[in-house]
């Protein structure tokens, strides 16, 4: 545990460092450029792009969350039941969607730049948190329902004193999931012109230049691997605060 | 006290698909016409973009069918609404594209419109879920997927499709798309066989021990967070560098740039999931049935190849769909970084926002992605069966 | 008193309790068993309208159920169940407190709430307060359950099964500690389960149940001497029949005047108890104390044994 605190505290600070003042690191990339090419991306600043990136993809997430855990709820409930096969299929059959094609197929409807990113991000983030809220909520065990509902519950109170408690893990590990294929799905917005961290390796790209490219994809390693962490972090915190559920017991 | 049930209840689920349906016929296009490949378009209703007779039979059928789903509630009663209206459906949107075309004019392009998209979304919907509901056995689904890949085939080389938009996009470049379509299965497959080579036996050694199994499935968990794009971006300038210094590596077509990085980078996504799977398939063998087997004297191999891994096949069978699935997704993306594939094609789209060239990418993608996973999780419940 | 007024359960075709009555008096406990499948829990479950039935009613205190609304009902009748169906995701405290919540209870009134049943189930407030649930024994999840369904001092308490995950030493423990609760208290209790030894432990009545059908509702005395039919019989064990007519008897009723050597065996306790003594012991008399411990009398091998059969 020891270690892994050390390598994450380095890892923050390197990459809150490389944001902030990237040309200081210029003398590791230089090697890679050639013709007196530029070491450090200078068409933009790293951090604006980083908290540009973050921001979409927050954005996106938040709005995600908010609609896969309401339908979630609503296929659950008695009065959606009745679409609950279908919406399972339905989050099967999109995950065979990959992101890109989400993302190419929204460009001519909506033009370049942030929309189509987000809309992309938006819908392929909700099948996760989706699956994850289905999982979560259909989990409950039958016994802790039966006993919320003998004490006089009702529909409501049982939903928010029970069953979202109990299913908040599951739901946080979809959020992760869903968080970091955004991060991914935002770094290739980039291509149609949405300001975000995959500028720096597209440009990279087009101009030759491998230390933009490795630049770009270190920062949204890091960044990804980071956040993974941390709301890995979150997740065990809430699952252990649940612990083993008392149903379990023979 | 509850309310008693009404006898007669109108479907929700049906009603929705009704609306969608009342939607498309009456407020939406049903195609686009665009007088070249990248002028804007313009929208033509259904009575305007098919002749009259054939425009009021689409109309009828889809609402035969908007009036079945509200009624008709037994799953075989709605796919069988679902492939009527998908059977009349479909061809008219070829029909239309002939009709709308101008006689003799090679620049015109016809593509589906909103409406078109509704109908075949509801007629789909009412499919999937006809489908969810019927639990067929995996001989059926494959049976089924036969069936719609046999209809499709057939729309497509009988030329009745031939006049909308994307099919000519398609013909202008027929010999790159089966070259990308090629070197797209030769990434997503290719790099899943090596996953195969690699992750299956590093499973079975991290399933027996322990500490090669945390450190295996965290390093791979890393790995797998990291975005495309940029997993693809770290491997570029040490491929780059080894090509440079090794010349034999650069003989064999190792470089920094195109299809290498990103056959490298797909078979480190494919890992995760092949070794966690291998490693999970071995754990829930009965530890009494291996005990069994050495009792009988068979030797540590012969419990592996006889009975662990049989045992196990059906979980790492899972994690081969996961690979797969994720593979021909993921495969789009090496165009960025000029390892071809369908993403030719989409990113290609994209710059010239002719979105009938991104569907030539995406679709055949999406397609793939779908037939994987239906034959994968067909037969993981084809071996779970044999085992049961 | 509860009145179970020709109560009938059906799903679709098949009758699942099939019109049955009976009453249960203020402050008794009243056990209801019968094998698997007999309808005991759809009976308890109609009780609190978990089931609605399909005909028949329930009167408590002579009020209809049915015009409680549902959940307003449910907060007057505690309800455990077996697995006890604890939150786990809320401390040992607030699921005590979940139905004084619901009733909007002041904190101060439910904290010293929780910590009066935490005393009375003998868990230590300070120990297991903020405990959760997965970090409970068995037997004092059963407890918590039990204090969790006791805590808006509800008049009547439904038990489905509650001692079924106990192992067998836990489980007569926790039925005593019920039993002083309930005498304690003054609840009125409904119990099921299929345990016959439980039922005759616990039950001020027994109502056997089979196949949907109220077979016999007696005191434990009546159902071992006049079984109502063959299945109450065989229910009862017959085998089993004067051991149990023992265990309802007390001492008291088989003093004899005298005196004799040994031990002396309180007068409340039971014949089955007192005759274990003596077989252990090899006496054929013991002294009987009263409960200050003074000498009373004597029982005798003899006198416990004309008390092992049905009275004439
Ligand atoms: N919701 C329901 N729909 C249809 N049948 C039901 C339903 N609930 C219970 N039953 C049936 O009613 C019968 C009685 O069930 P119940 O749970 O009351 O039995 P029980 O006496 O409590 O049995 P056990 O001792 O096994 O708990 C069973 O045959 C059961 O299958
Ligand atoms: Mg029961």
């Amino acid at each position: 545990m020891k270690v892994a605190s050390v390598l994450r505290l380095t890892a923050v600070v390197l990459l809150v460092l490389f944001i902030a003042m990237p040309q200081a690191f210029a003398f590791l990339f230089e090697p890679l450029t050639d013709n007196r090419a530029p070491a450090i991306y200078n068409q933009g600043s790293l951090l604006f792009l980083t908290l540009q990136h973050l921001r979409t993809v927050a954005l996106a997430t938040l709005a995600s969350t908010v609609l896969a855990v309401a339908l979630g709820i609503f296929v659950t409930r008695p009065s959606g039941a009745e679409f609950l096969p279908l919406s399972r299929s339905l989050v099967n059959i999109g995950q065979t969607f990959p992101p890109i094609a989400v993302l190419a197929i929204a460009v001519p409807l909506v033009g370049f730049g942030e929309k189509p990113t987000f809309i992309a991000l938006f819908l392929y983030g909700l099948l996760p948190i989706f699956e994850n809220t289905l999982t979560g909520l259909t989990q409950v065990s039958p016994q802790t329902l039966e006993a919320a509902r003998g004490m006089g519950m009702n529909a409501r109170q049982r939903l928010f004193q029970v069953e979202l408690p109990l299913a908040f893990p599951v739901i946080l590990a979809g959020i992760r999931l869903s968080v970091i294929i955004s991060l991914g799905t935002a770094t290739i917005g980039s291509t149609v012109a949405a300001k975000g961290l995959g500028e720096v390796i597209i440009a990279g790209l087009q101009s030759n230049n491998i230390a933009f490219v490795l630049q770009g994809g270190l920062v949204v390693a890091l960044l990804a691997i980071l956040i993974h962490d941390g709301l890995g972090l979150i997740e065990r915190f809430a699952a252990r605060k649940l612990g083993r559920s008392t149903d379990e017991v023979p | 006290m509850l309310p008693p049930r009404p006898a007669f209840s109108l479907d929700r689920l049906g009603s929705v698909i009704a609306i969608l349906i009342g939607i498309a016929l009456f407020a939406a296009p049903f195609a686009t016409y665009r007088a070249t490949r990248i002028a804007s378009g313009e929208a033509r209703l259904l009575i305007e973009a098919l002749p009259i007779s054939m425009g009021a039979v689409v109309a009828a059928v889809a609402l035969g069918v908007a009036v079945g789903s509200v009624l008709v509630r037994e799953p075989l009663g709605r796919l069988g609404l679902a492939v009527i209206g998908l059977a009349i459906l479909l061809p008219s949107l070829g029909l239309s594209a002939g009709f709308l075309t101008p006689a003799g004019n090679s620049f015109a392009r016809v593509s589906p419109s909103l409406g078109f998209w509704l109908l075949a979304l509801s007629f789909s919907l009412l499919a999937i879920d006809a489908f969810a509901r019927m639990k067929l056995d995996p001989y059926g689904r494959l049976a089924a997927l036969a069936a719609g890949v046999s209809a499709l085939a057939f729309l497509l080389v009988s030329g009745i499709w031939d006049d909308l938009s994307i099919l000519k996009e398609y013909h202008t470049r027929a010999d790159s798309f089966w070259r990308e379509a090629r070197q797209h299965l030769l990434l997503a497959f290719g790099s899943m066989a090596a996953a195969c080579l690699v992750g299956i036996p590093l499973g079975i050694a991290g399933h027996r021990m322990r500490t090669l199994r945390t450190a295996v499935l965290q390093g791979l968990s890393i790995v797998q967070t990291i975005p495309s794009i940029a997993l693809f971006g770290l491997l570029m300038a040490p491929l780059g560098a080894i090509a440079a210094s090794v010349p034999l590596a650069a003989a064999l077509g190792i470089r920094g740039i195109g299809a290498t990085p990103a056959f490298i980078a797909l078979f480190l996504y494919a890992l995760l999931p092949i070794v966690a799977n291998t490693i999970a398939g071995l754990n829930q063998v009965p530890a009494a049935v291996v005990d069994a087997a050495r009792g009988m004297g068979m030797s540590a191999r012969q419990r592996l190849m006889q009975i662990e891994m049989p045992l196990a096949l059906p979980v790492i069978l899972a994690g081969i769909r996961i690979v797969l699935v994720q593979n021909l997704g993921l495969a789009t993306v090496a165009a960025l970084i000029g390892g071809g594939g369908f993403g030719s094609f989409v990113f290609q789209g994209i710059g010239q926002t002719a979105i009938d060239l991104v569907l030539l990418g995406a679709i055949p993608t999406v397609g793939l992605s779908f037939a994987a996973s239906i034959i994968l999780d067909s037969l993981v419940d084809i071996a779970k069966g044999a085992l049961a | 008193m509860i009145e179970i007024d020709h109560l009938t359960k059906r799903y679709g075709a098949t009758t699942v309790v099939d019109d049955v009555s009976f009453q249960v008096e203020e402050g008794t406990i009243t056990v209801v068993v019968g094998t698997s499948g007999a309808g005991k829990s759809t009976l308890l479950r109609m009780i609190n309208r978990l089931v609605e039935p399909t005909a028949g009613r329930v009167l408590i205190d002579g009020e209809d159920t049915r015009s409680i609304p549902e959940d307003e009902l449910r907060h007057r009748i505690g309800y455990v169940i077996q697995g006890y169906g604890l939150f786990p995701h809320r401390t040992v405290a607030a699921n005590i407190a979940t139905v004084p919540r619901l009733l909007g209870w002041d904190r101060k009134k439910i904290a010293q709430r929780v910590e009066e049943l935490l005393d009375l189930f003998q868990l230590d407030p300070a120990e297991f307060a903020q405990k959760f649930p997965h970090e409970l024994s068995g037997g004092q999840q059963q407890r918590v359950g039990v204090a969790r369904a006791l805590a808006a001092r509800p008049a009547l308490l439904l038990m489905d099964e509650p001692f079924g995950a106990l192992d067998a030493v836990i489980r007569s423990k926790a039925q005593d500690d019920l039993l002083a609760i309930q005498r304690r208290l003054g609840t009125t209790i409904v119990l099921v389960t299929h345990d016959m030894n439980e039922a005759f432990h616990l039950g001020d009545r027994i109502a056997v149940m089979d196949q949907a059908r109220l077979l016999q509702h007696a005191t434990p005395a009546e159902l071992l001497m006049h079984p109502a039919d063959e299945f109450v019989e065989r229910l009862v064990g017959t085998a089993e029949r004067p051991f149990r007519l023992l265990t309802l008897t007390k001492v008291q009723d088989a003093l004899e005047p005298g005196s004799a050597e040994g031990e002396p065996i309180t007068a409340s306790e039971s014949l089955h108890d007192a005759l274990s003594r003596l077989m252990w012991s090899g006496r054929k008399a013991l002294p009987v104390a009263d409960a200050s411990g003074a000498i009373i009398g004597k029982v005798s091998v003899g006198g416990i044994l004309g008390h092992g059969r049905p009275l004439p």
